[in-house]
């Protein structure tokens, strides 16, 4: 047997390796009533802002707490709770993905990546004027 | 219907040239493919010929759309879908070339019109033989990108998205395109991401692309070379290509990290984004690639992979492709993607010029020449493939944690319902847990695997000298480590093998190439890449916050969520800590659409209490009513670190000027200079009355009149503040302007000037006063210096092994030796 061929073996041997490894690595989008979250293991929960219920944020009093309630994609709601400033916009937020773990009744999140389509693409057309116009005309 | 004042004939002429780019590129590649298998040279001739003509209209043709694009971006015709989408009125015209690559279809535009520059430069330069096979290649890889471009339906599957679109046609239900003169609504357009407006963003993509398209040219060479089965001659022309292009692209990855740091808020220069990833992947293998190329030059050896890297290369940057443009990413990347329904017709290219290569390579693999001898353990060539190697597996990694999110996409295919993977819970260290031991590994091998020679190697030399280098590697690191408190396990590896890296490679340039500049590319990459990493450890590990909130909350016993309070309260006017730091938000100034928030630091001496250093920094945001509120950090460079700030919240201020004070809650006074107002927070002192010849708030004009009083406004704790209400007369008729000074609460205005008793009525009204402040976060980035210096000595690294090739093959033809060796 040739170097390479030990070379080549064993960095077959390191990307099976890695392949195994990464079945601990990847984490998974759950609810917040799945079984991962309620264990109170670290996961990620897609959703939507509950824009009904209250958002607390007072920088004065704590710059660093702010909450809110979020709908999972089956429909359950949860308060989260973040340790940090309140996203500018969150209001506007589409869809939030949190990072993070339930404790007690409320699910803390260290990481909220918001997408906000407005931000990057307005699919609304804006212009100036047009509903006075097509008012008077009607 | 016939709609008024739209402009349709660039669209039409841009359409038109996006077909003929897409037909040209087809046309040309039937004519290079023809050329080639032709084994008649009159017949090669006139069908090269013919592709060379060809080319040159779809070269026309690129221009052309590249022309027609700018001027409906430069001319504002927002009929034209994507100027309305990417920019408007306000852009200002060093942005306007960024409008281009904002969207999906001026990326693929880019691209294109690399590849056609060095399509040029390869007709040039490739010479008879390999000039039809590596342009048919390219001309293939051309139609595929044009047909990005087409936005033709053919039957119900749309192929492409063409730039040339009517806005009209684009927002089809919109009721307003009913109208004839719906062009007199549409005043302005969407705009730019306020992101990509910034310098970084105006070089970077266009440096980015033609780092990926320079990949094509080492693949098209693998490809003709399988194809006309001649396995070795085409590695003399791919050397200096694939050396610019691992310079190119390694410039523009980086460049893509520098401006994440100095205008993203994510706190850094590299996040493991699968944007970032992407783009990094094709450079590792790359970089392999030029590796084994040298080893085979100067030994026979690791020809196969060689092949095998170039191919992949390329592969990988169109897989990367088809991650970021398709919008399956979806969650996992703060990057926005534009989903264009194009993802199908990305996979179809990715499969159609991956299989082949894949079989190409497969059926020739056992006839391209392999040495029968084995290298030596103790030979440079059999280091490089180690090497190669290492960064493979460092390139599988990262893509295959990349790929999470395909894969729910492949087991939805196959009937699996709900897949849920995602991405790691903290990609950075997990990343790093992998990245880290193979970063160790690649700048110890990138040391030693110099100082063995190709073939064979004395190894009594080679033990003494790093026996030596060990030594003061060892001395420097723990040195740096004790002052730096890096005895960190994993940090400590990291640094002794990056002070190794330096200190071998330093040594090599010193002693052994006795300092000659012009031959010591390899020496000056691999040190620069040392340099690099230990920049990487010092503003990763070293990184600290220093606004931590202390206000309201009482850490108590649980020190350990000091991590959680990282944003800072910065009332205005309070002095804060912050590390060595006092700092102070001193108020807001606007100049649209930018806010500054200035704020400053004070460095104070512990022991005397003296300020001995201030500076301030303007950590601004966007307020763009369209896109909400963007932070942009502001950044002190010392040498030896940065301070780099950003603003996380900011209170709402849109409404306060729409706050309108009811005439009845004025209060009127008639004072004259020197006398005082009380007002229920503060007295206020008329300073003096003047006339004032230039104001920001008044657009004066000749005749005009304008008066100020000079306010000095003294709150209960002592603050001072001064305002000016203006009266002012225009055309005979005159007007007061108010002055605000909304952190008390006050409306001023100058109402009327008595100027027989020297007397002015000012009148004030007290309103709900507004609290300014500002949340802020504030980071100290150790030797982050280190990192753009890493990087500067690696692509300088590339460069002079290129100057070097260029050099050889300049001086060898011109004394008419024949070229053995490069």
């Amino acid at each position: 047997m040739k170097k390479v061929h030990i070379v080549g073996l064993g960095m077959i041997a390191v990307a099976i390796g890695i392949i195994v490894s990464m079945a601990s690595d990847y984490s998974t989008y759950e609810t917040f009533t799945s079984e991962k979250v309620k264990a109170g293991r670290e996961c990620q929960v897609v959703g939507t802002l509950v824009k009904e219920k209250p958002m607390e944020y007072d920088a004065a009093k704590d710059a660093n707490y702010f909450s809110f309630y979020m709908k999972d994609k089956s429909g359950n709601e949860s308060k989260v709770i973040f340790h940090g400033s309140k996203p500018q916009d969150f209001d506007r937020s589409e869809s939030i993905v949190l990072t993070g773990k339930l404790n007690g009744d409320a699910f803390e999140a260290n990481h909220i990546l918001m997408k906000c389509p407005s931000k990057y693409k307005n699919d609304k057309l804006d212009i100036n004027g047009y509903q006075e116009v097509s008012a008077t005309k009607s | 219907m016939i709609f008024e004042n739209e402009f349709t004939l660039p669209g039409i002429a841009g359409q038109l040239c996006v077909i003929t780019a897409f037909a040209g590129s087809l046309v040309s590649a039937v004519a290079y493919f023809i050329s080639t298998q032709s084994k008649d040279e009159t017949v090669q001739l006139s069908w090269k010929k013919f592709a060379r003509l060809v080319y040159a209209i779809h070269a026309i043709a690129i221009a052309g759309i590249v022309g027609i694009l700018y001027y409906i971006i430069h001319e504002h015709r927002f009929e034209y879908n994507y100027a309305w989408e990417h920019s408007n009125l306000q852009l200002p015209y060093k942005y306007l070339l960024a409008c281009f690559w904002e969207g999906q279809e001026g990326s693929f535009l880019l691209w294109m019109w690399w590849n056609m520059v060095l399509g040029f430069v390869l007709m040039l330069r490739a010479g008879h033989k390999w000039e039809a096979p590596v342009l048919t290649i390219f001309m293939v890889v051309q139609a595929f990108l044009a047909s990005m471009l087409l936005g033709i339906y053919f039957g119900d599957y749309k192929v492409g998205s063409t730039p040339f679109n009517l806005l009209r046609n684009v927002m089809v239900e919109a009721p307003i395109f009913q109208r004839a003169d719906y062009l007199s609504f549409i005043k302005d357009g969407n705009g730019l991401n306020p992101l990509l407006q910034n310098y970084w963003m105006v070089i970077h993509p266009p440096i980015l692309f033609l780092g990926f398209a320079s990949t094509l040219v080492p693949f098209a060479y693998a490809m003709a070379a399988l194809w006309k089965k001649n396995f070795t001659e085409w590695l003399k022309p791919v050397l200096p290509w694939s050396l610019f292009s691992g310079a190119v692209l390694g410039t523009g990855i980086m460049m893509g990290g520098a401006w994440a740091y100095e205008s993203l808020t994510f706190g850094g220069y590299w996040a493991w984004d699968p944007v970032e990833n992407a783009s990094l992947v094709p450079w590792l293998i790359l970089v392999a690639g030029i590796h084994t190329l040298l080893a085979f030059k100067k030994s026979g050896h690791s020809l196969r992979s060689t092949f095998l890297f170039f191919i992949l290369t390329f592969v990988l940057v169109l897989y990367s492709t088809f991650l970021t443009r398709s919008g399956i990413l979806g969650n996992s990347s703060v990057h926005a993607f534009t989903d264009l329904g194009m993802s199908g017709q990305l996979v179809f290219y990715l499969a159609a010029l991956t299989i082949p290569a894949i079989i190409l390579l497969a059926i020739n693999w056992k006839k391209i020449p392999s040495p029968q001898t084995e290298e030596a353990l103790a030979s440079r060539e059999f280091w490089i493939f180690i090497g190669a190697g290492i960064l493979f597996i460092s390139a599988f990694q990262i893509m295959l944690y990349t790929s999470i999110p395909v894969y729910n996409t492949i087991m939805e295919a196959f009937g699996f319902k709900n897949a849920n993977l995602a991405p790691p819970v903290d990609p950075k260290s997990t990343y790093n847990a992998y990245q880290l031991p193979i970063g160790v590994l690649i700048l110890i091998l990138s040391s030693f695997a110099l100082y063995l020679k190709f073939k064979k190697s004395d190894m009594k030399i080679f033990w003494r000298r790093m026996i030596f280098i060990t030594v003061i590697s060892s001395i420097l690191a723990t040195t740096i480590a004790w002052f730096g408190d890096l005895f960190f396990p994993t940090w400590f590896a990291l640094l002794f093998a990056s002070v190794f890296s330096i200190t071998a490679n330093l040594y090599y340039f010193i002693i052994v190439l006795s300092g000659k500049l012009r031959i010591s590319g390899p020496a000056l990459a691999h040190f620069g890449f040392g340099v690099f990493l230990i920049g990487v450890l010092l503003s990763s590990a070293k990184q600290h916050t220093i606004s931590f909130n202390y206000r309201g909350i009482d850490f108590g016993q649980k020190m350990s969520e000091k991590d959680l309070h990282e944003n800072q309260y910065m009332p205005r006017g309070s002095r804060e800590n912050m590390g060595e730091y006092a700092v102070t938000y001193m108020g807001d100034s606007t100049s649209e659409p930018n806010h500054y928030y200035n704020v400053r630091f004070e460095r104070i001496d512990s022991s005397t209490k003296q300020v001995i250093e201030s500076f301030v920094l303007h950590p601004n945001a966007q307020i763009n009513p369209k896109m909400g509120l963007i932070a942009n950090p502001d950044t002190k460079h010392y040498l030896t670190h940065d301070i780099y700030t950003h603003v996380t919240t900011v209170p709402d201020k849109t409404d306060e000027d729409a706050q309108q004070v009811a005439a009845d809650s004025f209060k009127e006074h008639i004072i004259s200079k020197g006398d005082t107002i009380f007002t229920s927070n503060s007295f206020v002192i008329l300073e003096n009355i003047e006339k004032v010849e230039k104001s920001n708030r008044v657009n004066l004009e000749a005749g005009d009149l304008l008066v100020g009083a000079k306010l000095s406004i003294e709150t209960m704790d002592g603050k001072k503040i001064s305002a000016e209400p203006l009266y002012y007369i225009h055309n005979g008729v005159a007007e007061p302007i108010e002055e605000r000074i909304s952190e008390l609460g006050l409306v001023f205005h100058l109402s009327k000037i008595i100027p027989d008793d020297s007397k002015v009525q000012i009148d004030v009204a007290e309103i709900k006063p507004e609290k300014d402040y500002i949340v802020m976060k504030a980071i100290v980035f150790p030797g982050i210096n280190l990192v753009w210096l890493g990087v500067i000595l690696t692509v300088s690294g590339f460069v002079v092994s290129l100057i070097r090739v260029f050099r050889r093959r300049n001086s060898i033809s011109s004394i008419q030796v024949s070229v053995g060796e490069v």
